[in-house]
């Protein structure tokens, strides 16, 4: 039986060794705990011995190479004995290396942080329960050290709506019993230490208190006079975005009046069956939603996007309508609004309005949209122009409506009208096309019958 | 109920064990016709003679290693150091032979050995005399630790320690010797696990130790009258730890505060900590303070000690700060 | 008293499976299968054997990390042995203890352990457990040159000594604690001596010769079994092999290779046959008979440990706690 001569294992931490020098020769006779050959390994000369009885049918590794440890450096056979076949060919054959286990992958953190980013001091009671009740905590004055952000302050603002006032002084007890009672502390006058509110004022503050005792309401706006606002990450990202998309696309600007009634009455008429069928209220915006997307279908220049010295038609048609929030703006959008009903575009419409005013919207929500619609309709203003929201390369714009005379067959009537605006893209969407899409818009909402309904 | 000092609780303890188990033996430095050191064996001798209350020589391994083996052929020694500071001394024999060699072994060998020693400063002890390093031996696997807070505990968490069969470290605060409580008279055991909550409140925690648990127990008793609801738990036994107890208070509280007369760094209360900063970090609403001795070696002058002691005013200072936060 | 055939060709078996067991260990330690240290026997295998050829089941010994030869001689089994030291849930320990630390408690080894020095104090503990439930048993305590140095051992013998307990210190001077030649590490020739200091009895045996051990030891336990107390035995042995696995050159870089071969030709083994084949106590067959046994039954453990599973991953959480 063939005996294979292994570099022996030669210490914990050896991994390799030289052979210095064979002892005996190929062909030799060998008996076993003869000594074999001289390895050197971490600078350590040792000699091994021969683990079988035999002949020293073959030297696999020759001296002065270095080899792992356990590498099989020499065969013994029996006297008579044939070399088996694979050692013939085996010349400084290394032995399979062992797969170290890799190193953990380590998660790269979500980018977005829902629990409201981390230069924001707040404990974490605090925190969750911002996150839980859908407060962002940016919109929350601390009142705690180093204005950090307490929980007292997050109930105090989920109560009134607003951030919590100067800092009350009062015992823990007094204010678990006012927040149960729903009693704003800076209501309540305080007759312990320092003013201090005490437990037994706010029993008194629980029957209504004279008018000459309330203390001033604080302001409606957040903002005061020469106060200084940092600016939080959404604010810098939405400043930068615009600054970028207005030195960067040439935009010029186009408008139309729209006449709504028609738009109204089918509105009205399939409002409230709509409502019950499908338990959604089908807005205004829904049916501009679904009209500037089929506009779009017939001029999908402005559903692109310049890319160095190409312009990209996008593949899908998703309307993104501005919702406006605490700090800023955000951009949701409708997918493929061109091939979903009024009640789909509805139903998306509705869902991502609410998580947009909670935060709570995905990346891919927010960027994937090809064209945006922006409303300020429930505002007392005629018109106005927005800038395009990179990397698209059309805005359309919503004023409010208002009752206008027009003349209609020679006789002047009082429409219900409303003025759009269209921002585009210069340097691929000439005045044209823009006013064509505008024109086929205007068409498509002033004939809602033909537009919406599917015969 | 009657009431004893909390040396007349331990010499009665370990006087019923003596007399129910002839197993159960005691070897010490001069724990026999000296009584001990703080007087906690006194009579035991006379009682039952020099073969069940051995004196030993200085010999801190041996004593150790007497309790290991004696143990593992049958016998139930309570064993003790005179003072935690020694125990470097035979750290081997405690860390690495009693606390290792059951899982070593595979589990088949059982050291039902009871180590009993002694902490605390506030005597002139100094450096060598005077240590609280109990927390330091909750990381050695396999070791049970008692931290018994009052006279009554101390008599039950003695005999539950004499009935276990794995090492147990019993740790007396020497400081605590004179302090008196309600003993029931009898066998009774406390159970190891399982924390006592010395005072309810709802507004901070306070986990203290061994003789620390008397001076937060006199600073939540003067928070209650300002209206502050301080909840004082006494966790009796660092290993096993009472983690529920604790978890569901701060869940309440969201502030904790612990008091451990150990040093700074590696204190028991680092420990807690990091067990709130993980299973209950939500519930986090101020930061998590230790008052402890600060990192230094005991030292001597009373002036010097004084300062060394956590005492009342820190921990009131403690409940204060985390106050802000609420 | 001389002793009988049969307890002779008792104690030539054992020392073959000591032999037979480390070689195995040899061999399969530098192809690498053997996790962690091995630190084995071969040389000092008169010392376990004829020490352990006085007990019965119910004594005790305590070990020290060269222990494979005291669990073998106090009839620790091939097979659980073999599978300890592979790590495989088999094993005495289940594979959580591992060549140091070896223990059969049912077979009275209270371990083998990996702090030098550390087996004396609780060797001591046995012994007065023994003594105070008044059971007629020994403890026989092993260690070495270099143990002799650490002060548990020292605190282990002046107690014993002082109540009088019964156990046996079994000193295996090989004249090297790890690297350290002995003149270097002590300042003593003879650690016997200092059993003066102890006031108990202290003796001078030839290690290599197992005979002399059996009769020294048995000395020994007849005076402990009779309450007179402790005694210090020095057995002069040396290990044909390096400290551990992996000492380069078997020791050579810290000893002459003229003293190896020294030793060597004074094999407790060889030395044994010889005797029993010179004064016609047994024939070369049987001997040959016996160490073909001996072998296979190594080979047998052997196999047993490779096919013996590991131990699930979560056991490692087991057996803390009683």
């Amino acid at each position: 039986m063939a005996v294979e001569v292994v570099l022996p294992a030669l210490g914990l931490t050896v991994e390799k060794g030289t052979i210095l020098q064979w002892l005996k020769r190929e062909g030799d006779v060998v008996t076993k705990g003869e000594s074999l050959y001289e390895v050197e390994a971490d600078k350590v000369t040792t000699e091994v011995e021969s683990p079988a009885s035999g002949i020293l049918k073959k030297i696999l590794i020759p001296e002065g190479v270095e080899v792992p440890i356990l590498t099989v450096v020499a065969v013994i056979t029996e006297e008579k004995e044939e070399l088996p076949e694979k050692y013939r060919t085996m010349a400084v054959e290394k032995p399979e290396k062992k797969v170290e286990p890799g190193a953990p992958k380590i998660q790269e953190p979500s980018v977005f942080l829902t629990s409201g980013p981390t230069e924001i001091k707040a404990p974490p009671a605090a925190r969750r329960l911002a996150k839980e009740r859908g407060v962002d905590l940016r919109a929350i004055k601390g009142s705690g050290p180093g204005g950090a952000i307490l929980v007292k302050d997050v109930e105090s603002f989920l109560i009134k709506g607003m951030p919590a006032g100067p800092k009350v002084l009062t015992t823990p007890t007094a204010r678990k019993l006012a927040e149960r009672e729903s009693i704003p502390l800076s209501f309540i006058k305080g007759t312990g230490i320092s003013g201090r509110v005490m437990k037994a004022d706010v029993m008194a503050a629980k029957s209504p208190p004279k008018v000459s005792e309330l203390k001033p309401r604080p302001p409606v706006s957040k903002y005061q006079l020469g106060q200084v606002i940092p600016m939080n990450s959404i604010r810098k990202v939405i400043a930068k975005r615009m600054a970028q998309s207005k030195f960067t696309a040439p935009h010029i600007y186009f408008y139309n009046d729209v006449d709504m009634e028609k738009l109204f009455s089918l509105r009205e008429e399939f409002l409230t069956e709509l409502e019950q069928v499908h338990g959604i209220r089908i807005s205004m915006n829904d049916f501009f939603i679904k009209a500037t997307a089929l506009a779009l279908l017939e001029y999908p220049l402005l559903n692109s996007k310049v890319s160095g010295e190409e312009i990209h038609i996008f593949p899908e048609i998703n309307i993104g309508l501005a919702v406006a929030m605490e700090d800023g703006l955000v951009v949701p959008a409708i997918p493929r609004a061109d091939q979903l009903s009024l009640v789909e575009i509805a139903l998306y419409r509705a869902d991502l309005v609410e998580r947009a005013r909670q935060a709570k919207l995905t990346i891919e929500e927010m960027e994937r949209g090809t064209f945006t619609i922006s409303s300020l309709a429930q505002f007392d203003i005629t018109f106005f122009t927005a800038i395009l929201n990179p990397p698209q390369s059309g805005i359309l714009t919503l004023g409010k409506v208002e009752p206008k005379p027009v003349v209609m067959d020679g006789q002047v009537v009082v429409r219900k009208t409303m003025r759009q605006g269209l921002s585009v893209d210069h340097r691929i969407i000439d005045g044209a096309v823009a006013a064509a899409f505008l024109q086929s818009l205007k068409k498509k909402l002033e004939n809602p019958y033909t537009t919406f309904v599917k015969l | 109920m009657r009431e004893l000092t909390f040396r007349e609780a331990v010499v009665e303890a370990l006087d019923m064990a003596l007399e129910r188990d002839p197993r159960v033996f005691l070897l010490g430095e001069d724990i026999g016709y000296y009584g001990g050191l703080f007087q906690a064996t006194q009579g035991l001798l006379q009682k039952y003679g020099e073969d069940r209350v051995m004196d030993s020589p200085i010999s801190e391994s041996a004593i150790i290693g007497a309790g290991i083996g004696s143990a593992i052929v049958g016998m139930r020694p309570i064993v003790e150091i005179m003072n935690i500071d020694f125990m470097p001394v035979c750290m081997d024999q405690l860390v690495n032979q009693a606390a290792k060699m059951r899982y070593m072994f595979g589990g088949k060998m059982k050291i039902p050995l009871v180590i009993r020693c002694t902490c605390g400063a506030g005597r002139g002890g100094a450096a060598h005399h005077a240590q609280a390093t109990h927390g330091v031996f909750m990381h050695f696997p396999g070791l049970k630790i008692a931290v018994p807070g009052t006279p009554h505990d101390v008599k039950g968490l003695l005999f539950t320690a004499i009935e276990d069969e794995n090492p147990v470290l019993f740790v007396e605060d020497k400081m605590m010797y004179n302090v008196k409580g309600e003993v029931p008279e009898g066998y009774y055991t406390v159970p190891f696990g399982k924390a006592a909550i010395r005072h309810e409140g709802e507004d901070v925690t306070v986990i203290a130790t061994l003789r620390m648990g008397y001076r937060a127990l006199a600073v939540a008793k003067e928070m209650e009258e300002k209206g502050i609801g301080v909840e004082v738990i006494d966790p009796r036994t660092l290993c096993p730890l009472d983690k529920e107890t604790i978890i569901n208070s701060f869940k309440k509280t969201g502030k904790m505060v612990i008091v451990d007369e150990g040093n700074r760094v590696g204190n028991f209360g680092s420990e807690v900590a990091s067990i709130i900063a993980e299973e209950a970090v939500d519930y986090i609403q101020a930061p998590i303070l230790k008052v402890t001795a600060p990192h230094v070696p005991v030292p001597y002058s009373p002036v010097l000690e004084k300062f060394y002691i956590p005492d009342e005013e820190r921990i009131r200072q403690a409940v204060y700060r985390v106050l802000e936060y609420a | 008293m001389k002793a009988s055939k049969s307890l002779m060709l008792e104690m030539l078996k054992k020392m073959l499976e000591v032999r037979y067991f480390e070689e195995k260990v040899v061999d399969q330690y530098a192809r690498g299968a053997v996790p962690g240290l091995a630190h084995l026997y071969i040389g000092e295998e008169a010392v376990a054997v004829g020490a352990c050829m006085n007990l019965t089941d119910e004594d005790y010994i305590t070990s020290t990390h060269r222990g494979h030869g005291h669990c073998i001689a106090k009839g620790g089994e091939l097979k659980p042995m073999m599978a300890e030291l592979f790590g495989k849930k088999t094993g005495y320990c289940k594979g959580k203890g591992g060549s140091m630390h070896i223990a059969a408690f049912e077979k009275g080894i209270l371990g083998a352990m990996g702090i030098v020095g550390s087996g004396g104090p609780i060797a001591t503990g046995a012994a007065l457990g023994i003594k105070r439930q008044k059971l007629d048993r020994v403890v026989i305590c092993f260690f070495g040159d270099g143990a002799s140095n650490e002060g548990a051992t020292h605190e282990a013998m002046n107690f014993a000594s002082l109540h009088k307990l019964p156990v046996i210190f079994v000193c295996e001077n090989n004249l090297y604690g790890i690297s350290v030649a002995q003149h270097r590490h002590q300042a003593i020739k003879d650690i016997a001596a200092r059993a003066a200091g102890y006031n108990m009895p202290g003796l001078i045996v030839d290690g290599m010769d197992v005979l002399a051990v059996y009769e020294a030891v048995k000395e020994a336990v007849k005076r402990a079994k009779s309450g007179k107390g402790p005694t210090l035995i020095e057995c002069k042995t040396y290990r044909f092999r390096g400290h551990h696995e992996g000492d380069p050159n078997l020791g050579a870089r810290y000893r002459m290779k003229e003293e190896i071969a020294a030793w060597r030709k004074r094999c407790p083994i060889e030395c044994l046959k010889d005797k029993l084949i010179k004064d016609k106590i047994a024939k070369q067959r049987e001997l040959d008979e016996m160490e073909e046994d001996v072998k296979r039954r190594v080979e047998e453990a052997f196999v047993y440990a490779m096919e013996s599973p590991f131990p699930n991953p979560e056991e490692a959480l087991e057996d803390l706690f009683a």
